[in-house]
């Protein structure tokens, strides 16, 4: 059976403040989706709600098929959330990649097996025995995909991956989600401008006062942002 | 012993004000931060009042017995167990929460990866705690008694030689006070130094 999640007039406030107001949305496995707004929409707070890290003031998300184990609370095993700066654990890179799966249990060959195919997939190999604090903003990126790769999510939220890298590096990350897409995992991308990692997707969703907008997707979002960036930028100086 | 018993609870408590709201919060941590600051003696003569024969707690026959000097301690550094572990806590970015939830841990395991995070921070917790018992001496000497071979300690000693006007033994005791004091900080310095370039 197909991984689905449902979200259900979720409402999400902050004091008396609404963020959002969402009637419907459902997000079907094998989808990519690209979920648009400007800074402070809601857009990562709408992702941690669906991801199960936040609670919404009222509302519903179901994942089916439901895999709760008794324990897990509101969080789904096939459910990964990344943060836009990734938290990396005290500890080398490898440890960080092994982090989920170990958690997961297993013999420790296989642990070490999966965890060599990670660092390889992520081109983190030549990093494994550094302290991952150590990683510049690209590699932290990285080293966040590599810690849900190997967990083989079936759906996975990308909060803003490409935001602070240089274009080498998301070209990096672009090609890894690019390889996540094929593999069958149903992405979520939130970023307020275009991008390569945006440009994967197939289905567009707009959050805007409030309120979610299907298929909303501009070709030329990039040059409009930055015609408008431009003029601000020259202001500064 | 009294930061073996009570290095895991107050940890507990410090993880659960950091990490969880509930009404009347910031109260338990003013009362913790207070309780910081309460004299050792003022703990001393309350535990002297329950313990003693007409005490709540009389019929225990606890006073001026090594069991009286533990309680007596663990009250001195419970709340500075709790307070700097909130602290060592509340500095953990969210993320780290987030992070081991969204990877598969459940509450207590990802408590325990903050945990892990925080490590040095909690390691001077407990060496903060530590400080505070063996230099306490009100404490001690009023539910201990300074019993010679039994509930006598290094500080209550060093209080005791000083009223006789044994000053050099009264220092020299001092001294293996300040290098027990000396080793256990240049350790956790170490253990921070490595960890750092871990």
């Amino acid at each position: 059976m197909g991984l689905e999640l449902t979200v259900d007039n979720l409402v999400k406030r902050f004091g008396t403040r609404e963020l959002f107001a969402i009637e419907q949305l459902q997000v079907r496995e094998g989808e990519s989706v690209h979920l648009k707004g400007e800074n402070g929409v809601g857009k990562t707070t709408l992702m941690k709600i669906m991801a199960g890290l936040e609670k919404p003031c009222s509302g519903t998300v179901i994942v089916t098929p439901k895999q709760r184990r008794w324990w897990s609370g509101r969080i789904h095993p096939d459910v990964i959330y990344l943060h836009q700066t990734p938290y990396v654990f005290m500890s080398k890179v490898i440890d960080n990649v092994a982090y989920g799966l170990k958690l997961r249990g297993g013999s420790r060959q296989n642990i070490k097996i999966k965890v060599k195919q990670a660092l390889v997939w992520a081109r983190l190999e030549h990093l494994a025995e550094q302290p991952a604090h150590s990683l510049s903003g690209g590699e932290r990126q990285r080293l966040a995909l590599a810690r849900a790769w190997i967990l083989a999510p079936r759906l996975l939220f990308l909060d803003e991956p490409t935001a602070n890298l240089d274009r080498h590096s998301v070209s990096t990350v672009a090609e890894l989600v690019s390889q996540l897409l094929k593999q069958g995992t149903t992405i979520m991308v939130s970023s307020h401008q275009s991008n390569r990692v945006t440009e994967l997707c197939t289905r567009h969703l707009l959050l805007e006062g409030g309120a979610l907008h299907e298929g909303v997707h501009h070709e030329n979002m990039p040059h409009e942002i930055d015609s408008m960036m431009e003029p601000q930028r020259y202001a500064q100086h | 012993m009294a930061i073996l018993l009570s290095a895991i609870p107050a940890i507990l408590v410090g993880f659960l004000l950091a990490m969880t709201d509930f009404p009347g919060r910031w109260i338990v941590i003013a009362v913790f931060n207070a309780l910081m600051a309460v004299p050792t003696v003022v703990i001393g003569l309350t535990l002297y009042l329950l313990l003693s024969r007409s005490g709540p707690f009389g019929e225990m026959h606890l006073l001026f017995s090594q069991p009286a000097m533990v309680i007596g301690q663990i009250l001195l550094c419970f709340p500075v167990l709790v307070c700097m572990s909130h602290a060592a806590f509340q500095g953990i970015d969210r993320r780290a929460w987030e992070t081991a939830r969204t990877l598969g841990a459940h509450c207590a395991r990802a408590s325990v990866t903050l945990a892990c995070e925080a490590r040095f921070a909690l390691l001077a917790a407990l060496l903060a705690g530590f400080s505070r018992i063996i230099s306490e001496v009100g404490c001690s000497m009023m539910v201990g008694g300074n019993i010679l071979g039994y509930s006598r300690n290094i500080p209550t000693a060093i209080a005791l030689e000083t009223s006789k006007g044994e000053f050099a033994q009264g220092i020299a005791l001092g001294f293996v006070l300040l290098l027990l004091a000396l080793v256990l900080n240049f350790a956790l310095a170490s253990v921070r130094g490595k960890g750092q370039l871990v």
